[in-house]
């Protein structure tokens, strides 16, 4: 009975308060002083309604007999008024009513940013997993390392580049801190470069909204940072690697994700020159996967193969990883972080659309789940065995190609594109290792680089145009649609993104690391490596009661 | 060396000049902000200065010198791609011939990273060394340790069989 006549007043409630939306506004300005009215002012029907609603709500004494079936609590006596005496308005119910939206979207983005935080324990394993055990200390500890790294220089100025021009997101309560991005003129358009707003987080930046989107792009800017530990595994200087990593975390992903995500000149292309809703990256194939693998494959140019990697005649070796359990709880943690990852990225769960977070988590998984069958199925029919590690592979490249599009395309385009990545996985790691001769010892350049590429391109590919963000996409109306589903200038505009993430992200890491080259070195000592990188580089072995032995394929060749 | 205290000593000073810096860059518009911008390039400067220093003490990798230029060169190609991607968007109306040119941007882009660039470092790669040629007499000690022969290789399949061999 209660519960019936909550119910009614509730929808009485919402009701008046279509009527009275204009009141809204006003809701957080104190209470006028009391006029000496010489009649008092009649109260509207609706607030009648409310009071009396509020008047009939358990009361404190109600609720201490407890409440085990929970239809006591949560009534409109939990109602936050800005006038005890008066009794609640239409204004506090709406403010609640706003308050509560922007709550449910800082907290399902938070859960989601602690998600993808917890990625970084899968990278740990999965990359520590596919080398020597000799080496183990060192992996771990760059994949953790490269989390401190990677958030002080955000912090400092990475975070400032990227989003501090991204202001008018209403899903976190509009973020208008964030309002400068610094732009230039070129053919007639502004065209944005980077922002310059959130140094330090500091001044004006001081704000809810600005906390939580900080810490969101913060754990993926991370997941970048920590696909290059990988390809460069088991030769890489410690305090190169340290150094790259606060570089990369302040300028090359930040320069990137700000083109993309913080309103620069790749989320324009649709306003500025007419490519349907310009570059589109739900969750960031391009922004973190290829910024990463593409980073990856720069280093590992200039780091060089590990010793007995490649023989004489380029024929390569395999060298296999020491604890395949770790690789797959490690892709198991990653696959559980990825519904922090593409999920959370609609930055909310109320309103604007933001529904289609089921589609978008069931996208994901579907992409996963026929990544995995891909890399398999080749394996066994290629090679004849179900291979492991790239099974584990499989699974991550078809996550990281449905990051992008996972917003936008439907179960059965998500499957392909997952299955298409699956299959892409394998190859291009036998094209890497086999004919350009770079030496990625857990196959990051192409489960990140190939298909975060992969990824962007099947947005404009594969967007089937249902997708509805409150109604537009970098700023042009209605939905994203691909090439598939008639809209030709959304592939033009993914290819501009690519072309971007080869010519431009690619050149900057490689010259940026040809200098820390010059000046710090990118590789360990021959002898350093050969005896495992663990005591040299970290001072303690990974696995110390494990009983080293010396590669025994080098020994009998010397 | 390996990892020294002097590693960690320029470390801490490059993260406090780019610190410091950074402060320089939010601040810039006040005189003080300028001054840490200074102030902070020169602390950085002095960390490279330190990493360069000590770099030396580092033993020697197996890496060996390849030709500069080249690299660059594949480096410029890859941007010349994005030029040529970015050039056909305003030379260019519909969105085929855009597709079309962005197509040939990616594609030159491709040729400077994935043909350029791996020819430029695999030109003098160690492993190529035949056992015994290795330029650097220090390394090729190594193999008298009885861990590697003397250019870095191993004799194809020596690995696998050497691991199923101890698996038996």
């Amino acid at each position: 009975m209660k519960a019936s006549l909550r119910n009614h007043f509730l929808a009485l409630c919402i009701l008046a308060l279509g009527s009275t939306v204009g009141r809204m506004a006003y809701a957080q300005t104190a209470a006028a002083p009391a006029q000496p009215a010489a009649a008092p002012a009649p109260v509207p029907p609706a607030t009648a309604e409310l009071r009396e609603a509020a008047a009939k709500a358990p009361t404190p004494a109600d609720l201490a007999k407890g409440d085990p079936g929970g239809i006591l609590t949560g009534t409109m006596a939990d109602l936050t008024v800005t006038d005890a005496k008066a009794g609640p308005t239409l204004a506090d119910a709406g403010n609640q009513i706003g308050q509560n939206k922007v709550a449910i979207n800082f907290v399902w983005t938070l859960i989601c940013g602690f998600l993808v935080m917890f990625m970084q324990a899968g990278f740990a394993m999965v990359e520590s997993g596919l080398t020597r055990v000799k080496n183990a200390n060192h992996t771990y500890m760059m994949n953790f390392f490269v989390y401190g790294c990677g958030l002080l220089a955000f912090w400092v100025i990475g975070f400032a580049i990227q989003m501090g021009g991204a202001a008018g997101n209403g899903n976190l309560g509009g973020l208008y801190p964030l309002a400068a991005e610094h732009s230039i003129s070129l053919f007639g358009k502004t065209w944005g470069v980077f922002g310059k707003t959130g140094y330090f987080l500091a001044g004006t930046s001081y704000d809810v909204g600005v906390m939580v989107i900080f810490l969101f792009q913060m754990v993926f800017m991370d997941t970048a940072l920590t696909i290059v530990t990988g390809a460069c595994a088991e030769r890489w200087k410690f305090i190169t690697f340290s150094v790259t990593s606060v570089i990369m975390g302040a300028l090359t992903y930040p320069l990137f994700a700000n083109w993309a995500w913080g309103g620069g000149w790749l989320s324009q292309l649709g306003t500025n020159l007419g490519l349907s809703h310009g570059y589109a990256d739900f969750a960031g194939s391009g922004v973190v996967h290829s910024v990463g693998g593409l980073t990856a494959l720069a280093v590992c140019l200039i780091v060089g193969p590990r010793i007995g990697k490649f023989n004489r005649d380029g024929s390569a070796n395999p060298i296999i990883g020491h604890d395949i359990s770790a690789v797959l709880i490690g892709c198991f943690i990653l696959a559980f972080g990825w519904f922090g990852f593409n999920p959370g990225s609609t930055l909310g769960a109320s309103s604007n659309g933001n529904l289609r977070i089921g589609t978008i988590a069931v996208a994901t998984m579907l992409a996963g789940c026929t990544g995995t069958f891909g890399s398999i199925l080749y394996m066994w029919v290629t090679k004849g065995k179900p291979d492991a590690s790239m099974s584990g592979n499989g699974l991550l490249a078809g996550l990281v190609a449905i990051t992008a599009p996972s917003g936008f395309v439907s179960a059965p385009s998500a499957a392909i594109i997952g299955l298409v990545a699956g299959v892409l996985v394998c190859v291009s790691v036998s094209f890497i290792e086999n004919v350009l001769k770079v030496d990625d010892p857990v196959g990051a350049i192409s489960v990140h680089g190939t298909n975060g590429l992969w990824g962007v391109l099947s947005v404009g590919l594969f967007a089937d145009g249902t997708s509805n963000y409150g109604g537009s996409w970098n700023g042009v109306p209605g939905s994203v649609t691909g090439l598939f589903y008639g809209d030709a200038g959304q592939l033009a505009a993914q290819l501009v993104g690519i072309s971007t993430l080869l010519g431009v992200v690619f050149t900057l890491s490689f010259a940026i690391n040809m200098v820390l080259e010059y000046f710090i070195g990118h590789r360990v000592s021959a002898e350093t490596e050969l005896n495992g990188l663990d005591i040299p580089e970290m001072g303690q072995l990974g696995y110390p009661e494990f009983v080293f032995r010396p590669e025994p394929g080098f020994a009998k060749a010397a | 060396m390996a990892a020294s205290k002097s590693q960690g000593s320029y470390f801490a000073v490059f993260l406090l000049g780019s610190t410091v810096l950074c402060g320089g860059i939010a601040y810039f518009a006040s005189g003080t902000g300028k001054l840490l911008l200074l102030v902070g390039a020169a602390i950085l400067l002095a960390s490279l200065a330190g990493f360069l220093k000590i770099k030396p003490l580092e033993g020697e990798t197996p890496i060996l010198a390849s030709p500069g230029l080249m690299k660059w060169v594949g480096a410029g190609v890859a941007v010349l791609g994005w030029v040529v991607t970015l050039g056909g968007l305003h030379l260019v109306n519909g969105n085929g011939g855009r597709i079309v040119v962005a197509l040939l941007g990616i594609g030159v882009s491709c040729f400077g990273i994935l043909y350029v660039l791996p020819a430029a470092f695999n030109k003098t790669a160690f492993w190529k060394k035949p056992a015994g040629a290795s330029t650097r007499a220090s390394i090729s000690t190594l193999a008298g340790k009885g861990t590697m022969d003397a250019g870095f290789t191993a004799p194809p399949g020596a690995i696998e069989s050497a691991r199923m061999e101890s698996a038996r």
